[in-house]
């Protein structure tokens, strides 16, 4: 697929994941004032109000563009990472079991459920409640230990979802005539598996992860609501959180990370609706 | 007899990713009150379209059509679309080609037999009953109390095709569109739902549209056959003497592809070389030509116009069969 | 005449044995999770300085056991309906029962109005997008609730609290009342009654059934898009029935199965949902007690909790498979 033969919608999901990713990787040699620190003579600035602070300031003084483009990078990492491994570990499961069937397919598939049958925000709670403790409640975990603990949890919870994706594809595939007549021909599983099954099953492992990158971001954003996730405003999620009661004097200091989260969301789900349209023309109703 | 359908240059056509596909393209038929008519063709030759698109049940948006039909005195392709809907059962009804994928599979027979005669006869309950179990009786179903309790899928092929055929005579239709009706079943049983078909044309007094790939199944039971070809009428005339005076080359191809008993196969059957040509792009020519045994130089580049003999044969070739060339 | 079906499959049993599978390792991993805890459960829960005290509340805990008979003890507990407690130091418990019986019905409440709101806003959308597919109104419909659906809930719900409850002070952007009034809630003054009920509960039903109506809308959309392609809507058509009455009475059901199933299965995550959004509306559910069960580190109770949704995720599961049949009876053959 062109960038060119893309509608707008997908266009403008493409640009906006584009900076997303260029604020990742380059965002902390941007020439803005430091996430950090908080301006005293500017509380509360509102949009466009001021060339110093952009996007303005929420009431503490924070310059909110810079902590966006702070957000970005544990939000987006944190997504990339858990759904990149979680994705890797889930379709690996999933395609070999599927592909051979019987027992070892049995015990993957009730994995998968136990797994699914805690709701994933609930399962993603309890794991960085229970992984990211201290003997004395009053000692905070460090950021960066937390960090590893969602990415850890999160990627628990892709696993299924993604195998699960991965394992019914196989199933549909597997029984094509081109593998059973690569079987035939004395092609080792291993082969098979790599040649005939992982192209084919790919795309739709992909359409699912870039609704899963969405899902992700969510998850992460809820979690540092609750207060288990990542705290003092470093990540998009917690920018939110920790606004939630100046919503009254300073609106916008919420809906900038709003925007930004929700933007990356949309883009996200569409990129994957339109990777999943696409396998649908394809391969029609299966 | 009076005319019951009349269609004047009938075009259909669809729009397509690769651009426009003309289905049917300039048909003209007649059918009097009464009669039979044979629509053959293979599939793609645009019978199905014609048939569906002479109903009106082309709702797509894809779907242009041009052209006027005329069903009992009523211009339908001026008329709304709640007065086309009302000719629907009690005007004109259709038999589809797949009885399991007609029938809807989550309702039960009953439930799908009453529902016309309730809302379009505005019969009670209980005498939708009384007549469902009637129409089912009509179409030689065994035990009709016990059929309308049940799922389609609980019925074999043949009987799902009786059960279609009684919904489509429920609302007492002058005219019967039966789309391959024969198509998806046993050959055992095809010729028992033709035979049926038949013999019900003659007790209600119907007009019948039969449309089918098989010359053989029209054979013995319409009046008169149309071969259509790539989106037009190719030959046309009254059933014997179609039989007996074959015009058209391609209409020859098709009874020679019909398998017979009497002939000593030669180990293989005889098909139709080549292909139906591309309807998004239509040729200049005869859209035959390419496959035609008998081709010359003029039937590439001339489109033969639809020529009428006395005894009202019709056909659409530069170089009939049977007259000397 | 007709299919034979004698042949009876032992599918249901395998299916009904694959789902306790699912419950008994769903506890035992949690089970096991909290065992394998960064700090003992015995450097939380007991603080007793004398050794043998000591001794003698990490029995009562069942903490000396290895982690399988751990899960056995509380498993044999469950079964007979002892859920497990809150363990405060002292130690006292408190037995989670009593939360529950609280808490859950007033999350079961949340969830069916959710799903009532979802269900009766998406079906007709879904009906009304997929006849006029491709058209601009189809085309409406679907970017709306596309953009509405990557709006995350939490987000919506925190808007809503603020706009609608405070800014324009419609209904309170806070808290909880009991449809009926007890003699406790009149002798406190509490906010009861079925209207003060419905005020409470609008936002949070608001923000959760919005996420939920795209996603409702869309899974309607593209059955119902397939199924308006089948020759039996043709056929009923060709009967001269009104395009309405086709929609309603021959289109909608066959096209419902996915719909009906992905709702019953939503039921587990919708928990979820509510865990985050009964936080932000202080509403008095179960996904709040989880929130603070895990914020005051009472991880038997977060056992209990987590044990009861995967019995839920089971329980729909079956409702699904019980059902599906009666909606549908193609599916029958084609769910393996």
């Amino acid at each position: 697929m062109k960038f060119k033969q893309l509608g707008i919608f997908s266009k403008a999901s493409v640009i906006w994941l584009g900076i997303v990713m260029f604020m990742v990787v380059f965002g902390q040699w941007i020439p803005l004032p430091k996430p950090t620190n908080f301006d005293i003579d500017a509380m509360g600035v509102g949009l466009f109000d001021s060339l110093k602070h952009p996007l303005g300031t929420d009431s503490n003084g924070y310059d909110l563009l810079s902590n966006v483009i702070r957000g970005a990078r544990p939000s987006m990492l944190i997504s990339l990472i858990s759904v990149g491994i979680g994705g890797l570990i889930g379709s690996t499961l999933g395609i070999i079991s599927a592909y051979k069937r019987g027992k070892l397919d049995y015990i993957v598939n009730t994995l998968f459920n136990i797994v699914l049958s805690v709701p994933a925000l609930v399962l993603g709670l309890a794991l960085v409640a229970v992984l990211a403790t201290n003997p004395d409640p009053n000692i905070e975990v460090p950021t960066s230990r937390r960090v590893i603990v969602i990415i850890l949890s999160l990627t628990i919870v892709i696993i299924p979802i993604l195998g699960r994706i991965a394992r019914g594809a196989t199933l549909s595939w597997s029984n094509r005539e081109f593998v059973v007549a690569a079987r035939s021909m004395g092609m080792k599983d291993s082969q098979i598996i790599m040649k005939h099954i992982v192209p084919n099953v790919l795309p739709a492992i992909y359409a699912v992860a870039f609704l899963a990158i969405g899902v992700v971001i969510v998850v992460e954003g809820s979690l540092s609501l609750l207060g288990v996730g990542i705290v003092d405003g470093v990540s998009w999620g917690s920018m939110i959180a920790r606004v939630r009661g100046d919503l009254e004097y300073a609106p916008h200091s919420m809906i900038v990370p709003v925007v930004v989260l929700a933007l990356t969301v949309i883009a996200c789900n569409q990129l994957g609706d339109i990777l999943r349209s696409q396998l649908d023309s394809r391969e029609g109703r299966l | 007899m009076s005319s019951l359908l009349s269609l004047s240059n009938l075009r259909i056509t669809f729009d397509t990713p690769r651009g426009q596909l003309a289905a049917v393209r300039g048909v003209d038929l007649e059918i009097l009150a009464g009669e039979s008519l044979g629509v053959v063709g293979e599939s793609g030759s645009g019978k199905t379209v014609l048939s569906r698109a002479s109903m009106g049940l082309l709702t797509m948006s894809t779907a242009h059509r041009s052209g006027t039909v005329v069903f009992d005195g009523q211009d339908l392709s001026t008329a709304s679309r709640e007065a086309v809907r009302d000719t629907w059962g009690t005007g004109m009804a259709m038999i589809f080609q797949d009885p399991m994928t007609a029938l809807n599979p989550v309702r039960r027979i009953g439930s799908q037999l009453s529902e016309g005669l309730r809302v379009r006869l505005g019969m009670s309950r209980k005498e939708a009953k009384k007549r469902s179990i009637e129409l089912l009786q009509l179409v030689r179903i065994p035990d009709p109390e016990k059929a309308l309790r049940k799922f389609p899928n609980q019925l074999s092929g043949g009987m799902r095709q009786r059960v279609m055929i009684a919904i489509a005579l429920a609302c007492n239709p002058k005219l019967l569109f039966a789309d391959e009706p024969t198509t998806a079943l046993d050959v055992t049983v095809q010729a028992q739902i033709l035979q049926l078909l038949s013999d019900l044309r003659q007790e209600l007094d119907m007009s019948m549209v039969l449309v089918t790939h098989d010359l053989g199944v029209v054979a013995g039971h319409t009046d008169k056959i149309a071969v259509m070809y790539a989106g037009e009428v190719v030959e046309y005339a009254e059933t014997k003497e179609l039989f007996a005076n074959v015009r058209m080359p391609y209409t020859e191809a098709l009874l020679n592809s019909i398998p017979r008993l009497d002939q000593k196969s030669s180990g293989r059957m005889a098909v139709i070389e080549g292909r139906l040509p591309d309807p998004t792009q239509p040729e200049p020519g005869c859209a035959f030509a390419s496959r035609c045994p008998y081709v010359q130089e003029k039937c590439q580049v001339e489109h033969p116009e639809l020529q009428k003999a006395d005894n009202g044969h019709q056909f659409r070739c530069h170089f009939p069969l049977g007259v000397a060339r | 005449m007709g299919l034979d079906r004698t042949v009876k499959s032992t599918e249901p049993l395998k299916r009904l044995a694959q789902l306790l599978l699912v419950v008994l390792g769903s506890t035992f991993l949690v089970s096991l999770l909290i065992r394998l805890l960064p700090v003992g459960l015995e450097d939380i829960y007991v603080v007793n300085p004398d050794p043998a005290g000591r001794a003698r509340e990490i029995h009562n805990l069942g903490l000396d056991l290895n982690p399988f008979a751990f899960y056995l003890r509380w498993l044999n507990g469950f079964i007979h309906g002892d859920f497990g407690s809150y363990v405060y130091p002292g130690p006292t418990f408190v037995p989670v029962s009593q939360y529950i019986t609280r808490t859950l019905p007033v999350t079961l409440q949340l969830i069916f109005y959710v799903q009532i709101v979802a269900l009766t806003i998406s079906i007709p959308l879904g009906l009304l997008s997929a006849y006029k597919v491709g058209t601009r109104i189809d085309r409406f419909i679907s970017n709306g609730l596309f953009i509405f659906s990557s709006i995350p809930s939490f987000v919506l719900a925190l808007i809503l609290a603020f706009y609608i409850g405070v800014k324009l002070g419609w209904v309170p952007p806070l808290g909880y009342a009991q449809p009926f009034c007890s003699a406790e809630d009149i002798v406190r003054a509490n906010a009861c009654g079925f209207r003060e009920h419905f005020k409470m509960m609008v936002l949070p039903v608001v923000a959760l059934a919005v996420p939920l109506i795209a996603s409702y809308t869309r899974l309607l959309r593209t059955d119902v898009i397939a199924t308006l392609r089948e020759d039996f809507v043709t056929m009923a058509a060709s009967k001269g029935l009104s395009n309405r009455r086709i929609l309603w009475t021959h289109v909608f059901r066959p096209s419902s199965v996915t719909l009906f199933t992905s709702a019953a299965l939503n039921m587990g995550g919708l928990i979820g949902g509510a865990l985050v959004i009964e936080t932000i509306f202080s509403v008095p559910g179960i996904g709040f007690e989880i929130a603070l069960a895990i914020a005051s580190r009472q991880y038997f109770a977060l056992q209990a909790y987590i044990a009861i949704i995967a019995f839920g995720y089971v329980f729909f599961n079956v409702i699904v498979d019980l059902t599906i049949g009666r909606i549908d009876p193609r599916s029958r053959e084609r769910r393996q």
